[in-house]
């Protein structure tokens, strides 16, 4: 009889294994380097992959470079892209239209600088991630499936530049979910993501 | 008052200060004795602190309730829950795990109860100076929650009290390390039992978790106390998750071997292999605090080798070592009790088990639910891009409270439950009310881990923080859609705590006013034959395995399920990456 709670008798180390003991260490052990595979295959081979290029900043300089974006964007607003049509002179002014193919996204306590923004469908854009203050958690969603969700962690002191491309338009919402201090429920986001046959008249270009 | 918690630390001891344990048969000193109930006692008591806070946490987050706003100090509670609960039950069972895994086990007095006790004391000054750092809070700072990530304006106070609590826990457990090492300078040759060698492992994984505290709180310390002026948010949170995740693989271990010496107590178990148990351990020893690095999975600045080496616990060493047990311990008990003759068909040794006996009963869902709920969304939420869709998400809450708050706090209410009859040796005062704990705790808290998971993944609601689902302020969009599961979700985590408080009343009414257990109430906790049943024979792999087979492939067969479900709805979004 073995005991756990007395030292075993003999060579125990030669001792045999149970067959079907050592058949579930096959099972297992295949599973999981199985499963090691997968992932490092992903990174090759799939489309969902939480890498880019990282980059040191100061959140002065990052907040600098965000203005400078913020200037040069155009804007629209939300009841254009709605209803899909040109902005009107008097509207344009709550949506950034990104000038270029770089999307800047700012956080701070308690709001997401850079949104809302409007983008174009099956268009790769990069995503520039930093925090002008604490850590942030930057979750998108579309709104109309909430099980379609990602995560990404934001640091102040570091850009993040995550290339995505929205395949579907819609309406993609982000709040924060890493704790920022109090205050920090109410933090939410939105990227526009229109058709590109619409983009130019939603965009009023 | 003083004399009743007197007389808890007392037992008949020869002259030597020894007694006979007469359920376990372990020669057991009043030193090592003493000091496990002084840590097991201080462990409940932070249980009930963190229970209390489970009230507040639950019932805000259920919003229908909605019991404390954001501005009125939910993030206090949420915070007095995280740290009393995670880290103080836990980190105080530990030492009285390591207690009775080392001296207790091995027959010998505990060395050093001076500095054992210098531990605990500084232990508790370190738990009540974060209790207090928190909870006295002012407008102006930020509450530390669990991790305290820089640069938030957390109190200078708290990060010293958090390292005064793990210095105080390396004390503390210096005294454990002194018996190894006085048991190996006698008999050099001679091999450590199973549970003191995992005992053992459980003490070196400790020590690299708490080493790793130390410098993130010391880091953090030296900033708020001006020392250096600017603070790396990302290298914080790597020398933070030592301690964060690292904390939990203490709980892993001790737990594992918590269930290898009562499944052998109270069921009858054997060692399946101890080449195959042992390994595992080992694996654990090399590998399973690289996984600590799953929570830096979506963190910038990371190369993506980097984190696929660590999250994957380097290929998986340590997923492997936990599925060696999944099979070992199980296999110990099928084979014990079919030698024991208890054993019919594919699982007669299973039905014919002490489920009355709420020892056995809480070890046996903690193997259970660990396993097929903590275990499993672990390695989900550890891949790299699945963890895109896991992160801060109320999915994590899930997985932690089905491994620490059901699969390890299981295994030590069944352990406190134990001590209670044989180092106390005192009787329940209900036996009805501590059957129901198990039961009632499983079913209760295992639904309401599964809910979590289920919120975070299929609706994206965001853990810490008090009001998302039905409304964000100055926001159309909310995540009212998952309401509904709220409702099943919001009685099940009342149910727990109203459980959980049953074992505060079952395990302090015991030992206040239980009368004391006799030689037969102590038999009566044992398998039937006796521990040490006549007639075992010493080859325990020729016995039939199929029932752990059976159930192991069960257990694969939703991990392979649960898998492909995740990376199937991670395929459905949009492309994210490099």
């Amino acid at each position: 009889m073995t005991s756990p709670l007395d030292p075993p008798d003999g060579n125990w180390w030669d001792r045999a294994v149970n067959r079907r003991e050592t058949i579930w260490l096959g099972i297992a052990g295949a599973w999981s380097l199985g499963i090691f595979a997968w992932m490092s295959g992903f990174t090759r081979f799939g489309d969902q992959n939480p890498i880019g290029e990282t980059y040191d900043v100061e959140p002065e300089a990052y907040a600098a470079t965000v203005d400078t974006y913020e200037e040069n964007a155009e804007t629209t607003s939300t009841a254009a892209i709605e209803e899909s049509r040109a902005p009107t002179e008097e509207e344009r002014q709550d949506v950034l239209v990104p000038p270029s193919k770089s999307v800047y996204v700012f956080p701070r306590r308690f709001s997401w600088g850079g949104l809302p923004v409007v983008l174009e469908a099956g268009t790769e854009y990069d995503i520039h991630l930093s925090s002008a203050d604490v850590q942030h958690g930057f979750s998108v969603r579309p709104e109309e499936s909430l099980s379609q969700q990602i995560n990404l962690q934001v640091f102040p002191g570091t850009e993040w530049v995550v290339p995505m491309s929205f395949d579907e338009p819609g309406t993609y919402q982000v709040i924060c979910n890493e704790f920022c201090g109090q205050g920090h429920a109410s933090m939410h986001g939105t990227f526009y993501v229109v058709d590109p046959a619409e983009y130019e008249t939603v965009t009023g270009e | 008052m003083l004399a009743t918690i007197t007389r808890l630390f007392e037992n008949d001891y020869d002259e030597d200060g020894f007694r006979t344990c007469s359920v376990t048969g372990l020669n057991i000193h009043r030193s090592a004795e003493v000091h496990v109930k002084l840590f097991g006692l201080t462990a409940v008591i932070a249980m009930i602190v963190g229970g209390l806070f489970a009230f507040s946490v639950a019932m805000t987050r259920w919003e229908v309730v909605g019991l404390i706003g954001e501005f009125e100090g939910y993030y206090r509670h949420l915070s007095m829950h995280a740290w009393n609960l995670l880290i103080f039950w836990m980190v105080f069972m530990e030492i009285a795990v390591l207690y009775v895994g080392g001296p207790i086990v091995l027959g010998r007095r505990l060395p050093l109860t001076k500095v054992a006790k210098a531990g605990w004391g500084i232990m508790v000054a370190g738990a009540l100076a974060v209790n207090y750092f928190i909870w006295t809070l002012s407008g102006g700072s930020d509450a530390p929650l669990l991790t305290a990530y820089v640069p938030l304006d957390v109190p200078l106070g708290f990060y010293g009290g958090a390292i005064l609590f793990l210095l105080g826990a390396t004390v503390a457990a210096l005294p454990f390390l002194v018996s190894i090492i006085q048991q190996k300078r006698e008999d050099w040759n001679g091999t450590l039992p199973l549970v003191a060698f995992g005992a053992f492992v459980t003490f070196v994984i400790a020590v690299q978790a708490i080493l790793g505290g130390i410098a993130a709180f010391s880091y953090a310390f030296i900033w708020q106390a001006g020392i250096i002026d600017t603070i790396n948010a990302g290298i914080y949170r790597q020398l933070y998750w030592i301690i964060g995740h690292g904390s939990q693989q203490i709980n892993l271990l001790a737990m594992i071997t918590v269930w290898y010496f009562l499944t052998h107590v109270v069921g009858g178990a054997v060692v399946a292999s101890e080449k195959v148990s042992r390994t595992a351990f080992i694996m654990y020893l090399f590998f399973i605090n690289l996984g600590a690095a799953h929570h830096l999975m979506v963190d910038p600045g990371l190369s993506a080798g980097w984190r696929i080496f660590n999250t994957s616990y380097a290929f998986y060493g340590a997923a492997f070592a936990s599925m060696i047990h999944a099979f070992a311990i199980p296999a110990g008990l099928e084979a014990g009790r079919r030698q024991r003759g208890l054993g019919g068909g594919l699982f007669g040794w299973l039905t014919s088990a002490p489920w009355k006996n709420p020892i056995f009963a809480s070890t046996i869902f903690s193997i259970i639910l660990f396993g097929f709920l903590g275990g499993i969304t672990g390695v989900l939420m550890g891949q790299m891009q699945l963890n895109m869709t896991w992160h801060n998400t109320y999915a994590t809450v899930g997985h932690f409270h089905a491994t620490v708050a059901l699969g390890t706090t299981l295994a030590f209410m069944g352990l406190v439950f134990f001590v209670i009859k044989t180092m106390f040796q005192r009787n329940f005062i209900s036996d009805r009310l501590a059957l129901l704990v198990p039961y009632g705790y499983a079913a209760a808290m295992g639904l309401a881990s599964l809910l979590m998971v289920y919120i975070g993944i299929l609706y994206g609601v965001p853990r810490r923080t008090s009001q998302v689902v039905s409304n964000i302020i100055g926001s159309e969009f909310s995540l009212s859609a998952a309401e509904p599961l709220f409702l099943i979700l919001g009685p099940m985590t009342l149910l727990a705590i109203i459980v959980g408080a049953v074992f505060v009343l079952v395990a302090v009414g015991s030992l206040l006013g239980g009368s004391r257990t006799t030689e037969s109430d102590a038999q009566a906790l044992l398998p039937q034959g006796g521990l040490v049943p006549d007639g075992g024979s010493d080859s325990v792999h020729a016995v039939e395995m199929r029932g752990t087979f059976t159930l192991c492939l069960v257990f694969m067969a939703a991990f392979v399920t649960l898998y492909v479900l995740n990376w199937f709805l991670l395929t459905q979004l949009w492309s994210i990456g490099a």
